[in-house]
């Protein structure tokens, strides 16, 4: 084992016992957990980086190519958002009962799959818009990931008082929170849409094919627009809302790295026969 | 009617639900003909971007004007020219395969020049003036150290005055609003008929297909995209001499050099039902036997390299050169630069609004944000 891979794995198991003290902090109610599952979160991200870092100087090939890495990348990029919110405000420290588990499971599943850096990237992924796609994707992820996360502080805070959960933002609070997110996220999830498209048309000459990684990214992203529309043409707001931001981010997940690394479609590049 | 946004709604989830269908139901290739590319399903998204369209308009109209109401304004608008854009681009684009042997010309408004035609109901020919040439394929092209694999020289235009560049994956030329794209490439070999004299009787580019046979490995060969054939030579409507099947195993060391195959059989046996040599199952960059299907024993095989004459016994034949044939994607789409556009336009639109309305909720504070939608209904689920 490399020292790269060294890290990699060091990082699954601070995130596994981050999630660990996160989830029992807080049945628990008990601070020090909390704190102790932001601190190891830390350290499994400082790993989790450097290992993404060696792997990129070490193999001059960009390191999203692969499933594994492009969910090490999404990861890494939720991971840093939630460490961005956690020290930007501390009332959101629970936040990391539903962040760290969802993190630690991908980043376990990337474990599995992961393989050798390839030597040079396909013809096709050599262009710009792959940078601004990329950036897109995994911040537009992070995004919803995070008001997944505030939706489901929501319905834990709501009707409850004392302890804690005084210590919580109030409902009302993480409903907004929640909404800015999703606004966020859907705005970056357009990005990605909209940069696909243009690279797609620069390479293939068309920029929409109707191949399943852009009809699922299609459908999760109109799924955002629902929700949108649910608050803001429709009123919703709190709960229902809140179900729905829970249930949207599975789809997204499994939209983003279930279902079109399974089939054979130009994400997987490009056969050139020869 | 129209402006009920239930409508707009309910065009949503089925179309939604078409997608989805779309994409685990049925594999790519059939999704595609019974979904994505048939009239009620493009209708439907018409519908879709007129029925938003109008309510968002109705809703919203006369509104003050602020950032979020202007952003989400272009929002929806981008939504519809998008679509519009995209139903204009169908009706007139035009999408064809161009197959060109490194030297050879085509004329561009000729239906015959391509493989393969996908063109708007209305499209005219008469927009694809000039001809192409392919002066070159070069393989193993860079561009700032970065492989580009295979990168296409080409010429097009009218008469003097042509445009000539360089395309690759990522980099295509634009003649006149025609796009050239790079696709896919293969060998050509440059067969020579002789006599038992050696006197030249006929010439001509022979293109190979490229047959998959395992990781990395290629049969390069005369026949079907799916198997190895043989072909009357020389075709038609010059009277054939003998049935052919080319093969070729390229020299890994050295460009267009390497050994070529032949096997050859009487002309009677086309007449008699010949549908070519059935192909041997491996082949990995060394040499593999081809021809020979257990009915029909080539009447004479054999490999020379390139340059040498092979003798088959009434004729000769010659390798005389190795070239490359590509397949270049040529398309014109009008409707583009609407549709990329729009694009950008909802972006935009988008991102104005989010941050009309952080700017819009630090003015109010934090108690009134939570109820500032015109329009919204007591918060639920929120004391
Ligand atoms: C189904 C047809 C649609 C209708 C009837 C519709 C209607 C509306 C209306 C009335 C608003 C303004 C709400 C208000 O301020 O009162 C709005 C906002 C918005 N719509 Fe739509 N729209 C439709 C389709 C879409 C689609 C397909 C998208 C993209 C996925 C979209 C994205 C947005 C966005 C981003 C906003 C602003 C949300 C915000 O302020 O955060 N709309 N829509």
């Amino acid at each position: 084992m490399n020292v790269e891979q060294v890290l990699f794995w060091c990082a699954v198991g601070f995130y596994g016992l981050s999630a660990f003290a996160y989830v029992f902090g807080f049945i628990a109610e008990n601070e020090k957990l909390l704190s102790g599952g932001l601190a190891t979160a830390v350290l499994g991200f400082a790993a989790h980086l450097t290992s993404i870092a060696l792997r990129w100087v070490t193999s001059s090939v960009t390191p999203f190519i692969t499933i594994s890495e492009s969910l090490a990348l999404g990861t890494l990029m939720a991971m840093a958002l939630f460490l961005i919110l956690q020290a930007s405000n501390r009332k959101v420290r629970p936040l990391g009962v539903f962040v760290l588990p969802v993190v630690f499971v991908l980043i376990g599943w990337a474990g599995t799959l992961r393989a050798a850096s390839g030597s040079q990237l396909a013809p096709a992924l050599q262009s710009g818009w792959l940078w601004a796609h990329i950036v897109g994707a995994t911040i537009g992820f992070s995004a919803v990931l995070m008001a997944a996360g505030l939706a489901m502080m929501f319905l834990l805070r709501e009707n409850r008082s004392g302890g804690i959960y005084d210590r919580l933002p109030s409902p009302a609070d993480l409903d907004r929170l929640a909404y800015r997110f999703v606004a966020a996220g859907f705005i970056m999830y357009g990005l990605m849409i909209v940069t696909g498209a243009l690279w797609a048309d620069q390479a293939k000459g068309s920029y929409w094919n109707w191949d399943p990684v852009e009809v699922w990214s299609l459908v999760s992203w109109l799924i955002y627009g629902i929700y949108l529309h649910l608050r803001i043409t429709m009123g919703w707001r709190g709960r229902r809302l809140a179900w729905y931001a829970l249930a949207a981010v599975a789809v997204m997940i499994v939209s983003y790295w279930g279902i079109p690394f399974s089939v054979e479609t130009f994400h997987k590049g490009f056969r050139v026969e020869h | 009617m129209v402006s009920s946004p239930r409508l707009a709604i309910a065009l949503l989830i089925v179309v939604l639900a078409c997608c989805v269908v779309g994409v685990t139901v049925f594999t790519p290739e059939p999704a595609w003909r019974l979904i994505f590319n048939t009239l009620w399903f493009n209708g439907l998204l018409v519908l879709l971007a007129l029925s938003s369209g109008v309510t968002f308009l109705a809703r919203t109209w006369g509104r003050k004007l602020t950032l979020v109401s202007v952003g989400m304004i272009l929002f929806h608008v981008s939504f519809m020219s998008l679509l519009g854009g995209v139903v204009f681009n169908s009706l007139f684009h035009f999408k064809g395969v161009l197959r060109l042997t490194e030297g050879e010309i085509l004329p561009n408004g000729d239906p015959a020049s391509y493989d393969t035609v996908d063109a708007g109901r209305f499209f005219d020919f008469t927009r694809l003036r000039g001809e192409t040439t392919l002066v070159k394929m070069h393989r193993g092209y860079k561009v700032d150290g970065q492989d580009k694999r295979a990168a296409y020289e080409i010429a097009v235009g009218e008469g003097s005055s042509k445009t000539t560049g360089i395309i690759y994956m990522t980099q295509n030329l634009d003649y006149r609003g025609v796009r050239y794209l790079v696709s896919k490439e293969g060998y050509s070999i440059g067969v020579v008929l002789h006599d038992k004299q050696g006197r030249e009787l006929y010439a001509a580019m022979v293109p190979l297909q490229s047959l998959q046979r395992g990781e990395n490995a290629h049969l390069y060969t005369t026949g079907s995209a799916l198997a190895p054939g043989a072909f009357p030579f020389p075709p038609p409507p010059d009277s054939a001499a003998l049935l052919l099947q080319v093969g070729y195993v390229p020299d890994q060391r050295k460009e267009r050099a390497g050994q070529v195959e032949f096997f050859t059989w009487p002309v009677s046996q086309a007449v008699a039902g010949h549908d070519g040599a059935r192909g041997a199952g491996h082949a990995s960059g060394q040499a593999a036997s081809i021809g020979g299907g257990k009915d029909t024993e080539p009447a004479a095989s054999g490999k020379v390299a390139v340059g040498g004459t092979f003798d088959a016994g009434d004729y000769k034949l010659e390798a005389r050169e190795v070239r490359y044939w590509v397949g270049m994607t040529v398309r014109r789409d009008p409707g583009l630069t609407v549709i990329l556009s729009s694009l950008w336009a909802g972006l935009a639109g988008m991102t104005m609004t989010f941050i009309g309305r952080i700017v819009q909720d630090s003015k109010r504070g934090k108690r009134e944000a939570s109820s500032s939608e015109p329009g919204a209904t007591a918060p639920k689920g929120v004391p």
